[in-house]
């Protein structure tokens, strides 16, 4: 006969890791399932946390439950460490979980990131957790989930190609600018998160494991270690990331990544890393520092 | 010197919040129990929004965030989510609320009789400006009836049923259990019904009134009439392990049931409720229940439309991101721009050389 004392545990203010057991393991098999169909949205529930949803909430269960003692906690925003929403969540994920808190992509075992990924190659001991706001790829051209779900289910992407078609005719170029549909193992199309296009290429035979997940939308996927994420193309069009890889960053010095550009007050504008964590150990190991740079997927410029 | 940036964006969250917090003061478990004592119309809300009962707990929401519906809301869901769920409360029973308001609009009169209940429908709204000239606003005492109105009563479906002009659908005997839970499971489309109601109870209050609003306005096409509307108290039923089934305490529930005008062969009644006092959301969810077989689709009165854009913690928080930064996204569709620009530079050119000459 169930007790009463088998139905309630001890009183904690918070469980390990925030989520409660039964949200990780929601979670856990909804993942496992996500890797096992790499670019399959999974419906998941989606809990409430105490951030506001489209702040990284989806990214944030994915990492609370992934997170251990030992881990190593990197998170950034639009490649910077320091962006206010970041420093926030970084810092819930340690304290919630004692993991340790770093700004270095190659001391970092778990990820979190909003709109990029890391200039410096990761590892297949890594795994890289993406925020995603809008998982579905075909919204643009299917208002409807349930519908999108049948579509998805057909492998029917021909809308799909057709918007990039368009864009081509309209304009002489295509403008899909970042979360640039990619087919993920030659099955589902995924929207990649914001990303920019520099950055697609960066998931395609990689190391690391990437979780995607949107929290408002209640979808998470996957691209699992040595998947092939191709961007939609056309064979006499190529994919064509930003034209970034002449400028050169004004703080470092570094040139071949992905800038952001800081207008000027003469009316002209400077460049500098987008990713924040590169460029303070740039700036440390022109300091004079020993601080390792790991290699990078980008060298001058080309992937 | 490296890591200085990193520790500035702590201190510029610290003090933003500290600003914030500046203007509530200090908050004690005293202004707590005032601000639940004063607003329970608003803590009936915030419950409902939050599908949580726990009228302490809202008023302490309510106060920490200094009457931000929707930071409140959030407060409570994300208390709400980390709570274990115990049990699974026995279906409520409509013969066995206990009433405090109860009306139909769609009769003169129905079994059980009309009950006003605490209303201020038929009161004048004119602001009692001499309050604050230190006037003070007692109310007067409630006068008791000669004949108290009966605690329990029936619903006016049940006797619609028995005269055959509402559908008796055949009861689905579902182990408790077995009922689809939002709060743990994604909301998928076409939503179980379970998902729907429990969808609707716990929207956004103004949101399910703009769209119903939309739909009475005559973008929808079946009109709503009040067949019935309840503000009760309703036993929370819990069977203990042993078998017995006791009641753990009390909640205040809002029910509405909505019938369309547009019958012919039955009439179609569309149902919303909520936890707490909540009257505005109960009839315009109602309305929507009730479209939402006959919307078209795309339109805003489809299931999928109205419970995706009426979740208040979703549609808010969405809302709000857009203030975080998207540099990247921005130049990255800047980078397309420029280039788009350059290629419609170069063919105009190219346009003008090819133009025959006059």
């Amino acid at each position: 006969m169930t007790t009463l004392r088998q139905l309630t545990r001890p009183w904690r203010p918070m469980s390990y890791g925030f989520l409660d057991s039964s949200a990780k393991r929601e979670l856990r098999r909804k993942l496992l399932k996500a890797i096992a169909i790499p670019g399959c949205q999974i419906p998941y529930a989606s809990r409430e946390v105490p951030m506001a949803r489209g702040w990284g909430t989806g990214g944030l269960q994915v990492t609370l439950t992934l997170l251990k003692p030992s881990s190593v906690v990197k998170v950034i925003d639009q490649g910077a460490d320091e962006g206010v929403n970041a420093v926030s969540i970084r810092h819930f994920l340690a304290k919630v979980s004692g993991a340790r808190e770093t700004i270095d992509t190659c001391e970092a075992t778990i990820i979190q990131s909003r709109h990029r990924v890391p200039e410096e190659v990761m590892r297949n001991d890594q795994i890289l957790v993406l925020q995603v706001p809008e998982p579905e790829p075909l919204r643009p051209v299917e208002h409807h989930i349930s519908a999108a779900r049948q579509m998805h289910a057909d492998a029917d992407y021909a809308r799909l190609w057709l918007i990039l078609y368009e864009q081509m005719v309209r304009t002489g170029r295509i403008m899909q600018a970042t979360e640039y549909p990619s087919l993920v193992n030659g099955r589902y199309v995924m929207s990649p998160s914001p990303i920019p296009r520099w950055d697609v290429p960066k998931l395609h035979m990689a190391h690391h494991l990437t979780l995607l997940s949107a929290g408002r939308e209640k979808r998470l996927y996957a691209v699992p270690p040595f998947t092939r994420v191709e961007p939609l193309a056309f064979c006499d069009v190529p994919y064509r990331v930003e034209d970034h890889a002449h400028l050169t960053c004004s703080r470092s010095g570094l040139n071949g990544y992905f800038m952001n550009e800081v207008p000027q007050d003469d009316g002209g504008s400077l460049f500098e890393l987008s990713d924040s964590g590169l460029c303070q150990k740039a700036l440390r190991r022109a300091a004079g520092e020993d601080v390792p740079i790991g290699p990078t997927w980008y060298r001058n410029g080309v992937m | 010197m490296a890591y200085v940036a990193a520790r500035g964006g702590e201190r510029a969250i610290e003090q933003s919040q500290r600003l914030y917090r500046e203007r509530l003061g200090t908050i004690d478990a005293a202004r707590v129990d005032e601000i639940g004592r004063a607003l329970p119309w608003l803590v009936d809300r915030i419950m409902g929004e939050a599908s949580l009962y726990a009228p302490e707990l809202a008023a302490l929401a309510l106060t920490q965030s200094g009457g931000d519906l929707y930071e409140a809301v959030l407060l409570l869901r994300a208390w709400r989510t980390t709570q274990p769920r115990l049990a699974v409360a026995e279906p409520l029973i409509q013969d066995k609320l206990f009433i405090h308001r109860r009306i139909s609009a769609a009769f003169k009169d129905i079994p059980g009789g009309q009950i006003l209940g605490p209303t201020l429908d038929y009161s004048h709204r004119i602001l009692r400006t001499d309050i604050l000239e230190g006037a003070a606003f007692d109310p007067e005492p409630v006068e008791r009836s000669a004949e108290p109105a009966p605690p329990h009563q029936p619903s006016l479906a049940s006797w619609q049923k028995a005269q055959g002009l509402v559908v008796d659908f055949a009861r689905e005997d579902i182990p408790k259990d077995d009922i689809p839970d939002l709060t743990r499971e994604p909301l998928l489309f076409p939503a179980s019904r379970a998902h729907r109601l429990q969808s609707l109870a716990r929207a956004d209050t103004g949101g399910v009134m703009a769209l119903g609003y939309a739909v009475m306005r005559g973008y929808g096409p079946a009109h709503p009439t009040v067949n019935e509307l309840r503000l009760g108290e309703a036993d929370v039923e819990i069977a203990h392990p042993r078998g017995t089934v006791f009641s753990a305490g009390r909640v205040r529930v809002s029910q509405a049931e909505v019938a369309s005008k547009a019958a012919i062969e039955n009439i179609d009644l569309g149902f919303c409720a909520t936890l707490g006092w909540n009257e505005v959301k109960i009839i315009a969810g109602g309305t929507l229940d009730l479209n939402a077989q006959h919307a078209t689709k795309g339109s805003p009165f489809e299931e999928e439309f109205f419970l995706s854009h009426t979740e208040p913690v979703e549609g808010s928080g969405f809302c709000l991101h857009f203030k975080l930064p998207h540099y990247v996204t921005f130049q990255s569709m800047l980078d397309a721009m420029r280039d788009a620009r350059r290629k419609q530079a170069a063919k105009a050119s190219k346009a003008v050389v090819k133009e025959p000459a006059e």
